[in-house]
């Protein structure tokens, strides 16, 4: 399966595992990014408590309500943006690597398989796509039951 | 049988191309000669489906499209190969995309220039470039074979030798489309040559019928184009401020 990807993936010439590294850090940068969201929530968490001054211990203010999702999780999942956004460059760079260096693009087009160039050229971003999509849902996912299950009963605003 | 019918091909308003008609049967080896703008990358080109242009091209009766069109191969002075990749990776790619790629073909060639299989193409010298580009072309498996300059930059040992591999390697159904301004050195080797000038056909010449007349190839070409002899005497003489000899 490797092999049939690095000879159908990519530009001839171009390495498949060596792109599918690069996205892959790409994606494993932008998802450590996404944990700010703990940063975001943890602190408004903290929040909902006040230090009773008797007994010194944190005590659930009163009427205490966590702010909303999606004002925590603000610019969490930016990275995957940002990565999708670079991989639109990659595919630049292919249909580009068939003019450097020498006129190649003469020949994809004369295959006999009609789509054989933009499969080669847009493979790779399609699958960093789907990968920053994929991550992206899942990171989503897990952060809200996160916010859903590991926030003090009665502290959630009303979803209605 | 390759037919084109009144092919016309305007950059801007400019004509590159003019009405060209044109047939080539299989099993020819053609000269296609032209001065510098004449008409022959952009006529191969539009054989090709490379670029658009108004007018009929049939391969075997039909148009080009991708269907047919490995039936059609090509090597040009610009190069159509992947710099990064290997003369094997090469080979491996045409045999996976080009059902009657010739691998017995292919490694001869390369055997005959010495070329090495396993160094990316851009490691490779200039002259070498361009006979990996026509080993392609001929290893294809295509039946007319377009090639454009492909000898620029090569020397004279490598480019006569590879005529005689060329004339004695090709099949009864192949054809081959030469666009070069080497005239004399191809002459022994046509069948016919098609001169262009100013994107028209100025001259469609049998090369047997030529040496039937006692006419040379050479010759021929420079009568269809009005090539003035005297133009180096006078051009030197108003460089030097001398008079002509008669």
């Amino acid at each position: 399966m490797k092999d049939w990807c690095e000879r159908n993936l990519t530009p001839p010439g171009v390495s498949f595992g060596k792109e599918c590294a690069g996205v892959c850090a790409g994606a494993v940068l932008a998802a450590l990014y996404s944990l700010r969201f703990f940063l975001s929530y943890f602190s408004a968490r903290a929040a909902l408590y006040e230090t009773d001054s008797l007994t010194r211990e944190a005590v659930l203010r009163e009427d205490a309500v966590l702010p909303a999702f999606s004002e925590l999780l603000g610019t969490s999942l930016r990275g995957f943006s940002v990565l999708a956004f670079l991989l639109l460059f990659v595919a630049a760079y292919h249909y580009a690597y068939h003019f450097r260096g020498s006129r190649s693009i003469l020949l994809m087009r004369r295959l006999p398989q009609r789509f054989e160039l933009h499969r080669r050229c847009l493979a790779v971003p399609a699958l960093g796509l789907l990968l920053c999509l994929a991550a992206a849902l899942l990171l989503l996912g897990l952060y809200f039951l996160v916010y859903r299950f590991a926030t003090p009963a009665g502290c959630l605003p009303d979803f209605s | 049988m390759l037919e084109l019918r009144e092919v016309t091909k305007k950059n801007g308003g400019k004509k590159a191309l003019d009405s060209v008609s044109l047939s080539l049967p299989r099993g020819e080896l053609v000269g296609l000669f032209g001065e510098n703008g004449a008409g022959k990358t952009t006529l191969m080109k539009c054989v090709l489906g490379l670029v658009r242009h108004e007018g009929e091209i049939l391969l075997d009766g039909k148009p080009v499209t991708y269907r047919n069109r490995e039936s059609l191969s090509f090597g040009t002075s610009e190069h159509s190969f992947f710099p990064g990749l290997t003369a094997q990776g090469h080979r491996e790619f045409f045999a996976a995309h080009f059902p009657r790629f010739s691998d017995r073909r292919f490694l001869g060639l390369m055997d005959f220039f010495a070329l090495p299989l396993h160094k990316t193409l851009r490691t490779f010298s200039a002259g070498q470039k361009n006979q990996f580009e026509v080993i392609l072309a001929l290893s294809q498996g295509a039946d007319y074979i377009l090639l454009d300059e492909p000898f620029a930059g090569n020397d004279l040992f490598n480019r006569e030798d590879f005529y005689k591999v060329l004339s004695s390697i090709l099949e009864p159904q192949e054809t081959v489309l030469l666009s070069t301004h080497l005239i004399e050195e191809v002459s022994g080797f046509l069948g016919r040559a098609v001169l262009l000038r100013g994107g028209r056909i100025v001259g469609d010449l049998s090369v047997q019928e030529l040496e039937e007349e006692g006419t040379s190839l050479v010759g021929a070409v420079k009568e269809r184009y009005h090539y003035r002899a005297d133009r180096v005497g006078k051009a030197i003489g108003a460089l030097t401020g001398e008079e002509d000899e008669p």
